[in-house]
């Protein structure tokens, strides 16, 4: 599947470098304990700038809806057509959600409310993305 | 040999939104010749088959983008063509065994002898 | 003139109270373009500066003001494609015309510094530069004429389209995902609130029962309404009327989202005239009074917000807009919602509890007489979807029905307060007219 690549900038750089030694590291604020995905100058619960690092964490989460692109605008994507795109919430905090297209999940078969787990995907040279695939 | 040809409106006809390449004189010299004619599109059925009563163009099926597969179903023809001017027109016309040809650049020698 | 960047005009916190200036600010015009797909490229009186001038001038002829007498311009100056509108959102690169077409102003965008220009509106001395969207521009010039920066003010909203597939190309046809797009291109989510709703609205249906193709009834009675809206595309491009087949056999786009939940962008502008109601009194129309306006703008907790996020935003709208026009939800007679995917509309009138309908009950609410003759004239208007992406349907609408000027479309229920809005569930703003001052 010829997904577009995401272009690590200096903010998201220390996630695409976790992502490319398939670790998933999100950002966590030290004062508040709170996770954010995708990463921010501050942390969106108490506003603190410097308490703002990086924590792994396991990578299971639940699908919580999905959609089937079938006319989507991505040139890349046109040939995948129609395809899953799931929205994952993660179990360690289900605030935190992921977008997925759930590789081995066969379109328009995706179990809502199913368990998943994180695995990387390569997109381009040396460039992985995080994807998602149900348990059994 | 029985051909059949599919006609997308906007981008592809001259009536469309926007004016596409082929002119309904184009398809009415197709009508002449025989060749089983209709349209598909994303305009609802009631809106393709006005169009053709304004042009008296006497077609022989109106259907939505996705569903070619119906005309193929209902019209035996040795040759299935899909004339359209997007990816979506290609996506529909392959998925339904029909060969894709993107509207302009001469397409209509497809009927018309130059 | 002044641009007041710093000017504080919104209204987007709760606790604020009544609004200072409800009643006391009226709007006394309208004018619309017509309503085109797109602009021909060569039409050069029905470029989208063409088009928001005749507004303009409409609106005047509507208040019976002349170009002298306007002192504020509002103007938003952004394109209806964005940013990633692909190749139909901008001209460039190809070759620009001759003044006042040698840029992409007054083709692909317009402003009030160029409409001020031709127009010869030498009196103004409010245009600020960064006007948002027309959700905001209306509370912004109902806040700067009753707090005395401007008089009369006019309100344009330009919406653009040009020849070109919408969303086609541009960055939709990069390779790479730069920014915020980082976190959704690569998995197939381009951006526009088609994505952002859909999510949600298959979370409602979960929730509270209920299927996808239950919007069927709210698209067709949206296609009703706009086919008895003059102006409107449907209404100027013989559009046939939707029907329940038509809906239900209609292509997916993002599944379950169908075609005809998507509006249609088209190229048009709309113009409104802010006034005093004092000075409204003295115009020609019947003066249509603002009795508050809100706004308000969300950050998602995550990438994709969920029903309870849109849940709990649009009741923060709902209370705020209920709290500074010291209306209920009993006192709301004509109630126009954004509609710009039907996938949203619920959860604002849900929110609002526009004739009690609370959360869950949308679907059931549809399938009852909702039609303008009915006891239920939901989105009087039409919206986006009997009208084009025009953005503006939904206050044209709630002006007429007030002033009993929306002819066919008039309702039969009392019609002396309308709520009206261009707003996502994230962002927006809300105006709260009557035909009475208090």
């Amino acid at each position: 599947m010829p997904k577009v690549i995401p272009a690590p900038d200096e903010l998201s750089k220390p996630f695409w470098d976790g992502v490319n030694k398939k670790r998933l590291l999100l950002q966590n604020c030290a004062a508040c304990d709170a996770y954010q995905y995708p990463p921010r100058e501050t942390c969106a619960t108490c506003g603190s700038v410097e308490s703002l690092g990086w924590k792994e964490v396991r990578g299971r989460g639940h699908i919580s809806s999905y959609i089937v692109i079938e006319d989507g605008r991505l040139d890349r994507r046109m040939p995948d057509q129609p395809y899953n795109l799931a929205v994952v919430t993660l179990d360690e905090d289900p605030g935190i959600n992921f977008y997925s297209n759930l590789p081995g999940t066969p379109v328009h078969q995706v179990p809502v409310g199913a368990a998943v787990e994180v695995f990387f995907e390569e997109v381009g040279p040396g460039q992985l993305i995080h994807e998602w695939r149900v348990t059994r | 040999m029985a051909r059949l040809i599919s006609f997308d409106i906007d981008g592809t006809l001259e009536v469309g939104d926007p004016p596409g390449a082929i002119t309904m004189a184009m398809v009415r010299i197709a009508e002449g010749l025989g060749i089983i004619i209709g349209s598909c599109s994303d305009r609802m059925v009631s809106d393709q088959t006005r169009i053709w009563r304004d042009h008296r163009i006497p077609v022989q099926f109106t259907v939505l983008k996705h569903q070619l597969d119906t005309v193929k179903a209902q019209f035996a023809a040795d040759e299935y063509y899909h004339i359209g001017d997007t990816n979506m027109d290609r996506f529909y016309a392959e998925r339904s065994g029909f060969k894709f040809l993107l509207t302009g650049a001469g397409v209509e020698r497809l009927w018309i002898p130059q | 003139m002044t641009a007041q960047s710093q000017y504080r005009w919104r209204r987007d916190k709760e606790g604020l109270g009544v609004w200072e200036h409800r009643g006391k600010v009226a709007v006394a015009g309208y004018g619309h373009s017509p309503v085109d797909r797109r602009w021909d490229e060569t039409s050069m009186d029905q470029t989208l500066g063409a088009y928001s001038i005749l507004a303009c001038q409409k609106a005047m002829a509507d208040a019976g003001v002349t170009p002298d007498q306007i002192d504020g311009v509002i103007c938003c100056p952004t394109t209806i494609a964005g940013a990633s509108g692909g190749a139909a959102s901008n001209w460039a690169p190809r070759p620009f015309f001759d003044p006042p077409y040698d840029s992409e102003w007054g083709l692909t965008r317009v402003n009030a510094q160029w409409l001020i220009k031709q127009m010869n509106l030498r009196n103004v001395k409010y245009a600020p530069a960064s006007a948002p969207t027309i959700g905001e521009m209306v509370g912004m010039a109902s806040q700067a004429v009753g707090d005395g920066l401007c008089t009369t003010c006019l309100v344009i909203y330009p919406t653009g389209n040009l020849t070109g597939r919408y969303r086609r190309g541009g960055e939709n046809a990069e390779d790479y995902a730069k920014g915020e797009r980082q976190w959704t291109v690569p998995w197939g989510n381009h951006g526009g609130n088609d994505f952002i709703n859909i999510f949600p609205h298959n979370e409602y249906c979960l929730k509270y029962g209920g299927a996808h193709d239950d919007l069927a009834p709210f698209v067709i009675n949206q296609h009703r309404n706009g086919l008895m809206t003059p102006w409107g595309f449907n209404a100027t491009h013989d559009v046939p009327q939707l029907t329940l087949e038509d809906y239900v056999t209609s292509r997916y786009i993002l599944n379950p989202l169908r075609l005809w939940d998507c509006d249609r962008p088209v190229n048009a502008s709309a113009a409104y005239l802010f006034t005093t109601a004092d000075r409204a009194r003295e115009m020609q129309q019947p003066p249509v009074y603002v009795l508050n306006h809100s706004q308000h703008n969300f950050k998602q907790r995550s990438t994709q917000p969920m029903l309870d996020e849109i849940e709990t935003w649009t009741d923060f709208a709902a209370r705020q807009m209920y709290e500074g026009s010291g209306l209920s939800a009993g006192d709301v007679d004509i109630f126009n919602p954004y509609d710009g995917y039907s996938t949203m509309t619920q959860f604002y009138l849900e929110a609002f509890q526009w004739h009690g309908v609370k959360r869950g009950d949308a679907f059931a609410f549809y399938a009852d007489d909702i039609r303008v003759e009915g006891p239920h004239p939901f989105s009087s208007g039409g919206g986006n979807l009997g009208n084009g992406r025009t953005r503006t349907s939904m206050y044209t609408d709630s002006i007429e029905q007030l002033r009993g000027t929306a002819g066919r479309r008039q309702v039969k229920v009392r019609a002396e307060t309308a709520l009206c809005a261009f707003t996502t569930p994230s962002s927006g703003g809300w105006l709260m007219l009557g035909k009475y001052p208090s």
